[in-house]
């Protein structure tokens, strides 16, 4: 009791609320929210005395539960409205749409009013207007002249007259566009680096780095599309262009393009340039130079994307070997490949000539491609003019074996598909076809009630295999562990899985692997692959990292120019 | 990366204590059918999915028209979060009835729940906002602290990419320039034309609170207290002005409630969604209670209405 004196200003005063409680049990609650839960007595208060009142048998029936959304009420026409409907699903023509701007609490807040009939499908000889109210701001979709569906408008009724409501929560779905409201163009241009995260029409202004005539040939034979091609920088990056008429801009260049597109083939953004682009000699003495411009057009293993061309990289190469086949029209062809690294990262280098590095050289590529292969991007030159041996590494010889590169998650998301990477992140979701799984033998798809859904019925091969999400607040990730990683985080091998699971079933399994690894932060060591779908990481190794508030608060203060 | 593709992908789980979740009032629906729902705050974190920890205050199983559901409080050092545990999900229960019959022990327990951005909206256009848990579960107190560092960072991250878009044409290239986080920009955008402008110190305070909760320095606290005091004068007159605004908030719930009494929360709740700040609802509250004298409290926490 003696320990609990701290709080008899805290306790008196639940006492006063709660005259039947235990002075003990009341210190010993508010013992409970500083040690268990943080939270000192001051700011304890509240919550302890709602718990004392509930234990006395005081009901919560009216407590500070949000309220329960009404039913969604779905009509076709106004006349089956009752005066204090809510959430009511309409659809409607939007006659008329005043914005107005009225002071609400203080606040300068867009009300809009106007007027929409309902049957909106048929003549406007059978409809009904009303009038309405737009709390929103909707005025976007509410265009005079569309047929819109609201979901989740309310009834106002006022001297006996009715108008809905539509409010901030209203789902306004355009069905039917009203007047034209093409999108214009600014002029202003944009950086290349931003133009590359986009799609559709921009404006860039950069210095050409390369362009060359170049055909296409048309699929059906019938002849040549003359075109140019090449690349184009400023200083937050260089991209790749390509134009469907006459390009009279050498190397060096500087200029402005107004109206071109951007594609992307495969991940790999490209600014098209066709008859409606119009493209300018731009002045600006401060603009970086060619030398300057390609000296950062150097890229890493990180920065590879599939579809890429041009690439300049240096790289240490890991292994090497060359293998002989057969084409379909029998003749004998020899491809060499291998593994190699930067700082980076490491990917596979394949080359369609003669190309014979040994391991640990220093190599540098000139314009290679990139194209994927399983995932993971394979850089390919096509010329040995592409390739050349460097005397010196212009970096410390990596050690292939210990070469994982530290990426955060965001950069992982935001980047492309790499190799031999290590980031963390928390775990946020356990997937439930965590645990022994059975595969395909055709195909190694998982079978669903022992049927894949390529090959049919069959008898699977077991295997064992942990899907979780990472995230880190910003981003996040699909971690796949497969059975040699598996094993090797929970700390037994696949017979001993199988054996638990058989005695306690999956969902004791499932709910011991959600108290061990959910909320926790993981390090991950493996590749990653990086699609429109997110990312995703295939483990290596998994472990989990053992968490230092102090440290970390510390860190955090520091971070932000915090003291306590 | 085809623009359809990008629908699909997951939304991040914002670390997010009760406080700055319980005052947003902003949401956001996108178009179609599968769009995501966003809840946004008033520091522009937009909420579909979050992850929040805390203690367990309570958690009671329900029965509703569509099955057996649970609802229940985490509590933070910033405040209550407010979740569900929905009938659709019957996957969930095992693990829900496994959680209640660990609180009905009556011993402490730490929650980690990530969930996804719910709301109800009152008939006075109040909003509510609150959890559907998504997957749950009992954690140490090192993974609690663990989190409310790491939560402190994200609403400081948030706090100093507000500051970065005062004065600033509200546009994504403007803020970009300015160095606010890609992931920041469309929610600071709205969160600064949906919102007023409000006492940052005060954010400040309880995120302080909470690291050094973390740490166990309570010493130092008063000293953050005084530092902060002065800049909070200066917000002294704005809150006399908008105070009667949250009275009004206040009347008018209890008032269509017809006589039933409205617990504490709840108002506070109404009066924040409302767009007042905790601190003024609370001095509403008192104001009408003992000065003004329009409203009872029969049962501490509970009010009703002065009849006329």
């Amino acid at each position: 009791m003696s320990e609990l004196r701290m709080y008899d200003s805290q306790i008196a005063i639940v006492m006063q609320e709660c005259p039947d409680a235990n002075e003990e049990e009341i210190g010993k609650e508010f013992e409970r929210y500083e040690r268990d839960f943080l939270i000192p007595p001051e700011d304890a208060l509240r919550s302890v005395i709602k718990k004392f009142q509930t234990d006395s048998g005081s009901d919560e029936a009216s407590s500070g539960q949000p309220r329960v959304q009404p039913e969604e009420k779905k009509v076709d026409r106004f006349s089956e409205l009752e005066a204090d409907d809510r959430n009511v699903t309409i659809e409607v023509a939007v006659i008329s749409h005043t914005p107005r701007t009225q002071m609400v609490r203080g606040e300068e807040r867009q009300i809009s009013f106007g007027w929409i009939e309902d049957n909106p499908w048929n003549s406007s000889s059978d409809r009904v207007r009303w009038d309405y109210k737009d709390w929103g701001d909707k005025s976007s979709s509410l265009v005079p002249g569309s047929v819109v569906r609201l979901e989740g408008v309310s009834v106002n009724e006022w001297n006996d007259k009715r108008s809905l409501n539509i409010n901030r929560t209203t789902r306004v779905t355009v069905l039917k566009e009203g007047g034209v409201t093409a999108a214009p163009v600014g002029d202003e241009p944009i950086s290349i680096s931003r133009a590359s995260e986009i799609e559709g029409f921009v404006n860039i202004v950069g210095r050409v780095l390369t362009s060359k005539a170049d055909v296409i040939t048309r699929k059906d034979g019938s002849g040549e599309i003359p075109i140019f091609r090449g690349r184009i920088a400023d200083s937050t990056g260089s991209i790749g262009f390509l134009s469907w008429k006459d390009f009279e801009y050498e190397s060096g260049s500087l200029i402005k393009i107004v109206g071109a597109s951007i594609r992307r083939f495969r991940d790999t953004p490209e600014i098209n340039i066709n008859d409606g682009t119009v493209i300018e000699r731009y002045r600006d003495s401060a603009f970086p130079t060619s030398e300057e411009l390609s000296k950062s057009d150097k890229v890493t293993i990180a920065d590879l994307r599939n579809g890429m061309r041009d690439v300049t990289i240096t790289l240490q190469v890991e292994s090497w070997a060359q293998r002989t086949f057969e084409t379909k029209d029998g003749e004998t062809k020899v491809v060499r490949s291998g593994d190699v690294m930067d700082p980076s990262g490491r990917c596979r280098l394949t080359a369609w000539c003669d190309f014979d590095p040994e391991p640990g050289d220093a190599i540098r590529i000139a314009g290679g491609r990139v194209q994927f292969w399983q995932g993971s991007p394979d850089l390919v030159i096509d010329d040995i003019e592409q390739a050349s041996n460097l005397s010196d590494s212009p970096w410390e010889k990596i050690d292939p074996d210990n070469h994982w590169v530290e990426v955060d998650l965001t950069s992982i998301t935001n980047g492309g598909s790499r190799r031999g990477i290590l980031t963390e992140g928390t775990v946020v979701f356990i997937n439930s076809g965590s645990g022994i799984i059975e595969r395909c033998p055709e195909c190694r798809r998982v079978l669903r009630e022992g049927s894949c859904a390529e090959h049919g019925q069959q008898n699977g091969i077991e295997d064992l295999r942990l899907r979780f999400v990472i995230d880190n607040g910003v981003s996040n990730a699909n971690l796949f562990l497969g059975k040699e990683a598996s094993e090797k985080f929970l700390g037994s091998n696949m017979d001993e899985v199988r054996e638990k699971i058989s005695v306690r079933g999956s969902d004791d399994f499932l709910s011991q692997l959600r108290s061990r690894v959910l909320a926790k932060k993981i390090l991950v060591n493996g590749r990653c692959a990086v699609d429109g779908q997110g990312a995703m990481i295939f483990a290596d190794r998994v472990e989990l990292i053992d968490p230092e508030p102090n440290k970390e608060a510390e860190e955090v203060m520091e971070k932000w120019g915090l003291s306590l | 990366m085809q623009s359809g593709g990008e629908m699909r992908v997951r939304q991040s789980a914002i670390r997010i204590f009760a406080q700055e979740y319980s005052e947003s009032s902003l949401i956001e629906r996108g178009v179609g059918e599968f769009a995501p729902l966003f809840v946004i705050t008033k520091l522009g974190a937009k909420i579909n999915r979050c992850l929040v920890c805390g203690g367990l205050e309570s958690l009671e199983r329900r029965d509703g028209d569509s099955g057996a559901f649970y609802r229940g409080r985490v509590r933070d050092p910033s405040g209550t979060h407010f979740f569900d545990i929905a009938p659709f999900q019957p996957e969930l229960h095992p693990a829900a009835e496994e959680l209640l019959a660990r609180f009905e022990t009556g011993d402490s327990v730490l929650v980690s729940i990530v969930g996804r951005a719910k709301h109800t909206e009152s008939e006075e256009g109040g909003i509510f906002t609150s959890i559907r848990a998504e997957i749950f579960t009992e954690v140490d107190q090192e993974t609690y602290r663990s989190w409310m560092v790491e939560t402190a960072d994200s609403t400081l991250r948030r706090l100093d990419a507000y500051s970065r878009t005062e004065g600033l044409d509200l546009n994504g290239a403007e803020l970009s320039e300015a160095d606010v986080p890609d992931d920041l920009i469309d929610g600071l955008i709205k969160a600064r034309e949906h919102y007023s402008d409000f006492d940052m110190e005060s954010y400040k305070l309880w995120v302080l609170k909470a690291l050094s909760n973390v740490t166990g320095k309570m010493e130092g606290e008063m000293e953050v207290f005084t530092s902060v005091k002065e800049d909070a004068s200066i917000s002294k007159n704005e809150i006399k002005i908008e105070a009667t605004d949250a009275r009004e908030v206040i009347l008018g719930l209890l008032s269509s409630n017809s006589g039933e009494m409205v617990d504490y929360d709840s108002l506070v709740g109404a009066c924040i969604s409302a767009g007042s700040t905790r601190e003024e609802s609370e001095d509403a509250i008192e104001d009408l209670r003992d000065v003004s004298m329009k409203i009872l409290e029969p049962r501490f926490g509970y009010f009703s209405i002065v009849e006329k």
